[in-house]
């Protein structure tokens, strides 16, 4: 016994203790998330009601014809995807930028960490409603723009209009992000061989050649990984939103879950608030395939 | 004259930390200081940044700390996340720890659905959820949130903590075999300590998400002794048309310190955990 | 050795599983936790010798808001007294935002999570019984027809659909003007009586003050029916005909269309604002002199006795227009769901329309249904004898089933006019037939 240890691993004990730490997690998965999903395509197919007409109907395609021809879900699809492509961008740029500076510092290192991931470790309710604070029309920010650097003509009426609320969600999601971006692009680049910077330096390169020709490409798979999560975050704008603006004015600033969980949990549309789900679901796992390949083919080219 | 520019290039890097620096702590010590004003004085014309020294007051921390209701929900938060803390850590250690050693049938699958899981954001499930949660019935129990917050965070923590066991050299495993033990030897004395800083680090992030977490729970909970945190903070806003800023902010003080606490103890195992973790080079 | 690791990590694996399984055993046997079950027994007991044998709780939802003296009134006076008159009974009291309460309810109704008792908003009554989820009490209580009539008829009246009664009046307010007294005097305006002076008066109180603050003549925290209804009705408009069948011709009538031109006009010449999502909320507004004119009902007097209490403001009548004075019908019933502890709930509903319990909320600005308490002294010494003036001419929403689907959709509309500029007799033209649709 035990004297070859790959034989140990395929013994009959060792594939019941396999079994048995597997279990837990495929419990979790199977009953918290697989079922959810599966339920979530039954009910996008099925109108289920409230109190009195328990039964639910099948009506096919139906749910999903709604959501499509609804024009608020259009708004809210173009907002989720606005506050995506900009707060994305944004947050990783920034974020790199602090990572390359703070990676050069001979000392404080771990101060600016703290400062700058300070953001991250608040809850998003509490940072939404300094955020609402600060951008209300007599807030302190108008105050300062029109009347201490005198910028501005006058209060700018920030949460009251589509864009102005978008924007001060984009800037909360930008000012939120940067730390985790820092600490995960701080990661990466403690990782990167020093030897490679050393021999560029032999050969007379400058700190942005080196920036692009050493530190990019050895991060290749950390910054993969910020945009594929990133992404999905950006889909997952909910809470801020809710605080904010919750939607207003006549919701023009919904994104698709705030507006998936209006339906659903003011109006009682569940099955409509499926189909929003599943879309927003199917729309994200095809983003992430599509950002996937793309950075492969990249690597293949290289 | 190297030198020099060295140093130059050095302050310039200082000053662009300190102003990014600026930013991010500003409106938390706006939070702070609206936090030390009296409620009359937090719509006042002009506004001011920093309470004038005769108007700081601590009537905001008074009145939260003198209500019972605080401490409930202080101590709810609390207990969430230190469960889902728990459950998560071992779950995901668990199953990282199977997926990166061993070929089972399945075993692909199940790794792709950890990432398919990782992709769907938590809340577009919440509509099944909230019908899984009834049919359950853990509607409006505090210990019924745990569940669906240690479901959310598995595939995040599964993934990290398996590509940093993938790191681990095998010899080790190897060694323990020879020496006559089991799977569960393997996991106990050579994956989960070596695996410690990822764990940590996810760790982390699990009671980020548990601490913060608010649409799940708006939904779910009901009575004011099971509310969290997130909830009550929210709860004072808005009713009546009357805002009591004060209270807010001293209550999001008062929130914010134990993950402080906890964020400035482990932050070291913070980019040690994900360096080598899922994300390497 | 080894054998003892590998259980240890066993147990520890599946302690995670178990644990979850004993939690659920565990809060199974909590009484809160499962009211059906307790439900079932207190109700058992309580037919068979008028007194559960344990505990039953009830619950109760409620959007007395949380900062606010009447939810002190409510727990610490209120329910401490109706525990130690019902021995066995517990009442475990919930509050929510207004908005909140009637979501939840929605919600908790498709997962059959209802509480046993609620209040609720008078206009969300038809809705609630049309979904089957309010006890007919004159049905199913005994003693209702000996109980009901200690409850003014008129107030009763909001809880009768199709001649059955789906709860108890609770209370009723209504709104008046609040003014800001020193600003009116400052800028030499009279109190205003009829609407077109009301519109003048807060033209003529907006822009800068003296140290360089924008100040508003009036303001309203949303443009939903409870907030233009009363410009709309005193101007002699309606949104529907008497019988709510129709809204066309009505809600798009020359009367109507003019009273929301009028509202667009204020907030075109910034006499107006509040509900946008950057404004001040009404009560600082008005306390730090930014708001100088409102319509509100009577918990604003002790907010503002909370809140600003060196703030003088005194208080009129609705501005008239045509039709006269009209303020809007508020208030709230209480009512108990299909699946409560009936027997507690009924004893609850009649404590909180009781003598006792209408004079203590009275206290707090709430004005009571109940006729021996409006006889009492405290109530006639109370503040708001200009609101029980006010209650006689105002006017209710319309007790129609969809009326949640018809205020979203008036609201969606009326922001569209006033704050977007959209020609008010084209919106509302299109808004009509989709309200006679829902009126149907």
């Amino acid at each position: 016994m035990g004297k070859d240890g790959v034989m140990e691993a395929k013994s009959l004990k060792n594939r019941l203790q396999i079994f048995l730490l597997l279990l837990p997690g495929i419990f979790m998965f199977a009953v918290f998330t697989i079922y959810p999903i599966g339920k979530l395509l039954f009910m996008s197919f099925f109108q289920s009601g409230y109190g009195s007409s328990p039964a639910d109907a099948f009506v096919g395609f139906q749910s999903y014809k709604m959501v499509l021809s609804d024009r608020t879900f259009w708004v809210s699809f173009e907002n989720t995807l606005l506050y995506t492509l900009v707060t994305v961008p944004a947050q990783m740029a920034t974020g790199l930028l602090a990572a390359v500076l703070i990676n050069g510092l001979p000392r404080f290192q771990v101060g600016f960490r703290v400062i700058y991931y300070l953001p991250v470790i608040t809850s998003w309710v509490i940072v939404s409603l300094v955020f609402k604070y600060i951008f209300n029309t007599e807030g302190m920010l108008n105050y300062f723009l029109s009347q201490v650097i005198r910028a501005t003509e006058g209060n700018i009426a920030w949460l009251d209009s589509r864009w102005g609320g978008l924007t001060v969600a984009m800037l909360l999601g930008i000012w939120k992000g940067v730390g985790w971006n820092m600490v995960v692009f701080l990661a990466a680049l403690q990782n990167v061989p020093k030897a490679l910077y050393e021999s560029a330096s032999i050969d007379g390169c400058g700190a942005v050649h080196k920036f692009f020709y050493i530190t990019l490409p050895s991060i290749k798979s950390t910054t993969l990984f910020a945009l594929v999560m990133l992404t999905i975050g950006g889909f997952n704008v909910f809470t801020s939103i809710k605080m904010i603006t919750d939607g207003k004015p006549m919701h023009q600033t919904e994104t698709v879950l705030t507006w998936m969980y209006y339906k659903a949990f003011n109006e009682g549309q569940f099955s409509y608030a499926a189909a929003l789900s599943f879309i927003v679901a199917v729309v994200l796992v095809f983003l992430a395939v599509l950002q996937f390949r793309t950075m492969k083919n990249r690597d293949e080219g290289d | 004259m190297p030198m020099k520019r060295i140093r130059y290039s050095e302050l310039l890097m200082y000053f662009a930390l300190s102003l990014g620096g600026l930013v991010s702590v500003l409106p938390m010590i706006y939070m702070l200081s609206t936090s030390l004003k009296p409620n009359g004085a937090l719509y006042e014309y002009p506004p001011h940044f920093f309470p004038s020294k005769s108007n700081i007051t601590v009537e905001n921390y008074i009145y939260i700390f003198q209500q019972q209701k605080f401490y409930i929900n202080f101590i709810n938060s609390l207990l969430v996340s230190v469960l889902t803390v728990a459950l998560a850590a071992a779950i995901s250690a668990s199953l990282a720890f199977c997926i990166a050693r061993f070929r089972f049938p399945g075993r692909r699958m199940l790794f792709g659905l950890v990432i398919a899981t990782m992709i769907i954001p938590g809340t577009a499930l919440i509509v099944p959820q909230f019908e899984l949660a009834t049919f359950l019935h853990i509607t409006n129990k505090l210990w019924g949130l745990i569940p669906f917050y240690v479901a959310w965070v598995i595939p995040f923590s599964t993934f990290m903590i398996k590509g940093f066991i993938e790191g681990i050299p095998r010899d080790f495993d190897e060694a323990v075999y020879m020496d006559g033990g089991s799977v569960f030897t393997v996991f106990r004395a050579i994956a989960v300590p070596l695996s410690g800083p990822a764990i940590a680090s996810v760790s982390i992030f699990n009671f980020l998400t548990a601490w913060e977490e608010y649409p799940w729970a708006l939904t779910v909970i009901n009575d004011n002794a099971k509310r969290t945190l997130p909830i009550a903070i929210a709860g004072f806003f808005g009713e009546h048309q009357f805002t009591q800023w004060g209270y807010v902010f001293a209550m999001s003080v008062a929130s914010l310190i134990p993950v402080l606490i906890i964020f400035i103890c482990f932050q070291r195992y913070f980019v040690k955990g994900l360096q080598t973790g899922g994300i390497k080079g | 050795m080894k054998k003892q690791a590998g259980k240890k990590i066993l147990a520890f694996t599946l302690s995670s599983v178990i644990m979850l399984t004993a939690l659920t055993a565990c809060s199974g046997q909590t009484p809160e936790n499962s009211p059906s079950s307790t439900d079932r027994q207190g109700s058992q007991a309580a037919s068979q010798n008028n007194a559960p044998k344990e505990t039953v709780t009830l619950n109760f939802w409620h959007h007395y808001s949380a900062q606010s003296p009447e939810n002190e009134t409510l727990t610490k006076v209120l329910i401490p007294k109706f525990e130690e008159e019902n021995p066995g009974y517990k009442i475990n009291a919930t509050s929510y935002e207004w908005a909140k309460l009637h979501d939840k309810i929605l919600v908790s109704a498709n997962a059959h999570t209802l509480p046993d008792v609620a209040r609720l908003d008078i206009a969300w009554v038809p809705e609630f019984q049309k979904l089957n989820i309010l006890v007919p009490v004159d049905q199913e209580m005994s003693d209702y027809s000996q109980y009901s009539g200690s409850l003014l008829e008129n107030a009763m009246s909001t809880a009768k659909i199709g001649g059955n009664y789906y709860a108890l009046a609770l209370n009723t307010n209504t709104k008046i003007l609040f003014y800001n007294k020193n600003a009116l005097k400052e800028a030499g305006v009279p109190v205003p009586k009829t609407m077109e002076d009301f519109a003048a008066a807060a033209k003529k109180l907006s822009g800068k003050n003296s140290g360089g603050q924008q100040v508003w003549g009036c303001t309203e925290p949303a443009l939903a029916g409870w907030n233009v209804l009363p410009y709309i009705w005193s101007m002699g408009g309606e949104i529907t005909n008497s019988d709510y069948t129709k809204a066309s011709g009505y809600l798009n009538g020359s009367k109507t269309v003019k009273a929301v031109r009028m509202l667009a006009d204020l907030y075109k010449n910034k006499a107006l604002t509040g509900f946008n999502s950057g404004d001040i909320p009404m009560t600082d507004g008005f306390g730090t002199g930014r708001y100088a004119m409102l319509l509100e009902g009577p918990w604003k007097i002790s907010e503002l006795k909370g809140a600003y209490p060196a703030f003088s403001y005194g208080t009129a009548d609705v501005p008239a227009g045509e039709g006269g004075s009209h303020s809007v019908l508020g208030g709230e019933d209480i009512g108990m769901f299909s699946s409560a502890n009936k027997e507690g709930a009924w004893k609850f509903m009649k404590f909180m329309t009781g003598e006792f319990a209408q004079e203590e909320m009275a206290k707090c600005g709430l004005i009571p249904v109940n006729k021996a308490a409006l006889e009492s002294a405290t109530v006639k010494e109370a503040s708001f004898a200009p609101f029980l003036d006010a209650i006689q001419s105002a006017k209710a929403r319309p007790p129609v089933a969809k009326w949640t689907e018809i205020d979203n959709q008036l609201t969606t509309a009326v922001t569209a006019i006033v704050k977007d500029g959209a020609d008010a007799q084209k919106t509302l033209d299109s808004l009509a037939p989709q309200v006679d649709e829902l009126l149907k």
